[in-house]
Parts: C-alpha cells; structure tokens; sequence
C-alpha cells in the first residue's frame, strides 16, 4: 500500500505522486502509460463506460464529454445532464480521481488516503467538493494543500533552498501566486492570492479567434458551424501556442467542416504576446497584490519559481525577471511539480505553516465615536493571511431594543464594502425578550487545516449559543445522503 | 474609536435594499490623508451614470499623481479580481469590463509590461 499520495486535480491535466521509500516522489502513470492524464470525461452513448483522459479529449462527442469541471467546482447550480442523469461537478471529477486510482494502484499497491492539491483560492464548496469527489473515488483526503504550496514544497526539497520564495504558478485555468518562507525544515506560507479564469485556456481562446479572423479572411467562410470542429480547432491553437514558446513563427492549415477550402494560418511570437499582453498584465498585478499582501517588496524575494504549462511562454519570464531583477527557475517539470508537491505535503505537513486564504467577518454597522457616523460594513474577524489552524472572535452589540432574533451573515472577502464581499452563510439565534440594545454578543470563526470555516455565535447575557460548518444549498451539491448512494454507484462503474 | 453594533437582520436587510445598486463605475475614494475608516467609502451617488473611457471607468483624473493612480488601480484590482470569479454572470461581467479598464490605464499610466 502506498502510504503518502499526492494528487494534482486540475483543470486541463490531472497527475499522481507517491513518496517512494528514499523519500523522492515520483509520478504514476496511468493506464494509457502517460504520466498526466487530461482532465476530461466521455460518456459514451452505446456502452455504459466513462472514458477519462486522452481517448476523452480526443475522440468524443462534444455534447458527451467534459472539460474543465473544475472550474465549475464552486457553483452549486452546476449540472451536466447526460442521457436524462445529472451529474454534479464532483461526481465528474470523482470519475477523474477514480481512473487514477484504479490505474496507479496496479502499480503502487491500494491508495486509500491521499492529499489533494487545490488553487489557492478555492471556495469553501469547491474544497468541500473536491473531498466530496474523493470518497466517492473511494479515497479519503489527509488534507487539501493549495497548488503552489505543494509545487514550493517540491521546489524546496529537491533544490534545497533556503529563504523567501515566490511561486508563479500559471496553469490551464488559473493563476495562483504564493509567497512563502522556508527555513531549515519548516515552510511557512506568507500569502496566497488567486485569479480564475486566468490561465492557458484563455490563451487558447484568443489564439482561436486569431485562426478564425485568418480563416474568415481568406475563404470567406466561418471556420467552424459545429462545438465538435471547433473544439479540434482549440486543439490545434494549443499546439500552435506551445511551438510558439519555442519558435518565433508558426504556420498551421486548416479547414472548415463545410469544404469551404483551407486557409493558411500565419502566427508570429510578437504577435501571440501582443494578443495576450493585457492578460498577463493582470498577473503582474496580481504578483503585486500579493506582495503587498506579504508586506514585501520585490527585492526581498530572494527566489522565484515558476509553476503550470502556461509559464513556458517565453514573455512570462521575461515580465518576472523585468520584475524581481533576477530570472526565474523553472520547478523541474512545471506540470509535474504540484502532483509530486503533494505527495511530499503528505508526509511533511506537520512541518509546513499554512495560512487562512480570504478575510471571514460579520456584516456590522461600524459607529465612529467620534464623529456620529455608522455604516454598514464588512467587519472583519479572522484577517487573511492568519496563520492557521485558528480561532478568533469579535464581541458586537445588538441594534436593536427588544430583538429576538440575532441573525449573523458570515462574510468572506477583504473590501469593507458589503458589495465586494460574498456571503457565504448565516447563523439564527433565539434570544431572550425585552432586552434593551447593547447586549454583547460573541462572534467565533474558526479556520481548519483545509480551509474549512466553521462559526459560533454566543450571547453572552443568556449564554445561547449556535454553532454550524458553513454549508451549501443548490442542486449542484450533494447531501450525505447522496453522497452515500453515489460512492456505492460510481464504485459499480465501468470508468477507462 | 469604533464601536461595533451587530447588525440585526432587519435593519440588516433593510440597509442593503437602502443601499445603492452596484453603480457601473467604481466607488469613489476619498484622500487618504486624515481619512478615518468610514469616510473612505463614501455614497455612490455622485459617480458618473455612463462612464465610457476606461479613466473614467476608474475615476482616474488627468491631474491625480502617479502614486495615487496607483494606489486606486491596486484597489480596484483586488475588487475586481475577486468579482471575476463570482457566480452571477453580470457581476463577473462587471469585473472583466473593470479588470480591462485598469490593465488599459495601467499600461497607459505605467507603460506596457
């Protein structure tokens, strides 16, 4: 059985670790003999198997198969309907945790408890998911560890590293940038910021308007009319964007699906950057954001690594190194790293100080003694970057003469703007009548190693008190119950 | 100096319907100089009904120092970029209209990266 296990979920590309016996980690292939299997699921209409990977990616029906479900990890509305059933985003991607496990068992024996790696600004739901997906894979998760934590983890065993390290970790559909600090054995995590829907798909997206723009020019005809052609369209711009982190022009030919003649694609490097310029940008920004964030300048930086396929694009590094004065190393195989990250998070997470990703508060009026004025704000209880586990609570007065109900919204987000924050759950407590206002009242939030919040209301006159995990509603999401019966279902499945 | 009131869910609610709907430019902020929490959110109201450049978008003016412009787009960035992750389509749509406003203004401000 192996005993410490490190998956990559992601967004394009999945992979397994395990920590062999001289304390390495090391990638297990899957079935198909490739290290990362695509992230990709195909329901096939004449057999009752689910295909997962390349012969996913490659082959199937558009309107049958699955990409990118993790994006749709924190929306609880999310359903995929195929054939009448509807699955949630966590019963596809338990199909994507389950070909790994059957696969990779075959070679390193029964893996039955894992750490996942997640992006680092993953929601409550889609953490809560993410676990979700693993029972039902028939896996229980140690811990969930944030990407660029685990691909830092890998970077600092296998370079030896010591100091201040920034991780730029540029995957298929997000952008996670973390700070952290290694010293001897320890690592503490200074920050950690994140953007969606920022990462080489988007690229891709921008590359395939580019062929269809070139496509439409010379034939006079849409480049596609069907999702199928269009999606082998995407194909070939990755393609084309990988051999443009190599070569300084690429040609391509392609067709459309209605013999409307080939047309010529003619891409240029310059031109590929200027496409994508705004958006790495907004990555530059977000390097900011964390640095400030850290309370850190670029200077005191002392390494800066690089994470996730889309950091093979050439201007990447050149905006890093304009940036930190210094190049940026490469973490090995920046596919790999975060899966083999893991594995190591598995057994060394003793030594690694996590911190709480988001700011968790209370909507509040805020009074200023001073000058008269409240105003409805985002009272903050828990700070981002608190290292965590923790615990912290704020004492708030009620408003209200006589209240019998408390109501306390659970806010998650920095801005003191209510508008800029989500609420992400609320908590109901009865109280005693005929009070007059001004009765204190204790609000607790605690944060646990997988980033999970639960929070307390006390009052403190009547001694009530109320307590609950910050849950989820929609059809998206799965009771316990569900989750049961679906364990027991995905177990019977044929999945290749 | 601050006293903080817990919000029942009335006047809780009451509040936010009372509050102005998300306006299509950002909120104003005010000098930071001498600025206690509370005057740095102030009413929406005077902000522009149809912004169109992306300076106005960010309610960056022609005279503002180049610290202060960042200051604001540092902001607006950390806003906007959690907005673009959100569930509802129109505030994420919100937030990439922004996120382009600023990366505009940055680059214009700043220079290309």
């Amino acid at each position: 059985m192996a005993e410490f296990v490190g998956i990559d979920l992601g967004t394009t590309l999945s992979g397994l670790a395990y920590l062999k016996p001289d304390g390495n980690p090391e990638i297990v292939p899957n079935a198909d003999g490739e290290r990362l299997t695509p992230s990709v699921v195909f329901f096939d209409g004449h057999e009752d198997v689910k295909l997962v990977g390349s012969a996913a990616r490659d082959g199937g029906e558009p309107d049958r198969t699955i990409f990118q479900i993790k994006r749709h990890m924190d929306d609880p509305e999310h359903l995929v309907e195929i054939d009448g059933r509807k699955w949630t985003p966590a019963e596809i991607s338990a199909l994507i945790l389950a070909k790994l496990k059957r696969d990779c068992s075959r070679i390193i024996g029964d893996i039955n408890e894992v750490v996942i790696t997640v992006p680092a600004n993953f929601n409550e739901l889609a953490r809560k998911s993410t676990i979700a997906a693993a029972e039902m894979a028939g896996m229980k998760v140690r811990r969930l560890v944030n990407e660029p934590t685990a691909a830092a983890v890998y970077y600092a065993h296998s370079q030896g590293v010591q100091g201040r390290i920034l991780v730029y970790d540029l995957g298929g559909g997000t952008l996670d940038v973390t700070i952290l600090e290694v010293q001897g054995d320890g690592i503490r995590i200074l920050t950690s910021e994140g953007a969606r829907h920022l990462g080489g798909s988007n690229f891709d997206e921008l590359l395939l308007d580019a062929y269809a723009e070139q496509y439409s020019r010379q034939t006079g005809a849409r480049l596609w009319t069907d999702e199928r052609h269009r999606r082998r369209i995407l194909q070939a711009t990755e393609d084309a964007k990988k051999m443009l982190s190599k070569l300084q022009r690429v040609n391509d030919t392609v067709s459309n699906d209605q013999n409307n003649g080939i047309a010529r694609i003619d891409l240029t490097r310059d031109g590929f950057e200027t496409m994508v310029r705004h958006m790495l940008t907004r990555t530059v920004m977000l390097v900011e954001q964390a640095l400030d964030s850290a309370k850190l300048k670029a200077a005191e930086i002392d390494h800066v690594v690089l994470v996730g396929g889309s950091t093979r694009i050439p201007k990447v590094k050149q905006v890093l190194e304009k940036m930190f004065g210094q190049a940026p190393k490469s973490c090995g195989n920046v596919d790999e790293c975060v899966a083999l990250g893991a594995a190591l998070f598995a057994k060394k997470s003793a030594r690694i100080q996590e911190v709480c990703n988001a700011s968790y508060g209370t909507l509040a009026m805020v009074y200023n003694a001073r000058t008269g004025e409240e105003k409805l704000m985002n009272s903050i209880v828990i700070p981002k970057n608190t290292p965590i586990p923790c615990s912290k609570t704020q004492v708030y007065q009620t408003s209200e003469d006589n209240e019998r109900v408390i109501e306390v919204d659970i806010t998650q987000g920095e801005d003191e703007d209510p508008r800029y924050v989500d609420i992400i759950g609320r908590i109901t407590l009865e109280v005693p009548p005929n009070r007059p206002k001004g009765c204190e009242v204790a609000v607790t939030f605690s944060y646990d190693e997988n980033q999970r919040v639960r929070a307390l209301v006390v009052d403190k006159q009547s001694g009530r008190s109320r307590e609950v995990a910050v849950s989820y509603k929609g059809a998206g999401v799965l009771s316990e119950e569900d989750l049961k019966k679906k364990t027991v279902s995905l177990r019977q499945m044929r999945i290749e | 100096m601050f006293k903080k009131i817990l919000q029942s869910l009335s006047k809780s609610q009451q509040a936010k319907a009372q509050a102005p709907a998300r306006p299509s430019g950002p909120l104003p902020v005010a000098p930071s100089s001498g600025a206690g929490l509370l005057s740095k959110v102030v009413p929406v109201a005077g902000a522009p009904a149809t912004p169109r450049t992306p300076e106005e978008l960010c309610e960056i003016t022609p005279k503002m120092p180049r610290d202060q412009v960042a200051a604001r787009l540092k902001l607006l960035y950390r806003r906007y970029n959690r907005g673009a992750s959100s569930l509802d389509p129109k505030v994420r749509a919100e937030a990439d209209r922004m996120l382009d406003a600023i990366v505009v203004v940055r680059e214009k401000v700043f220079g290309e990266i």
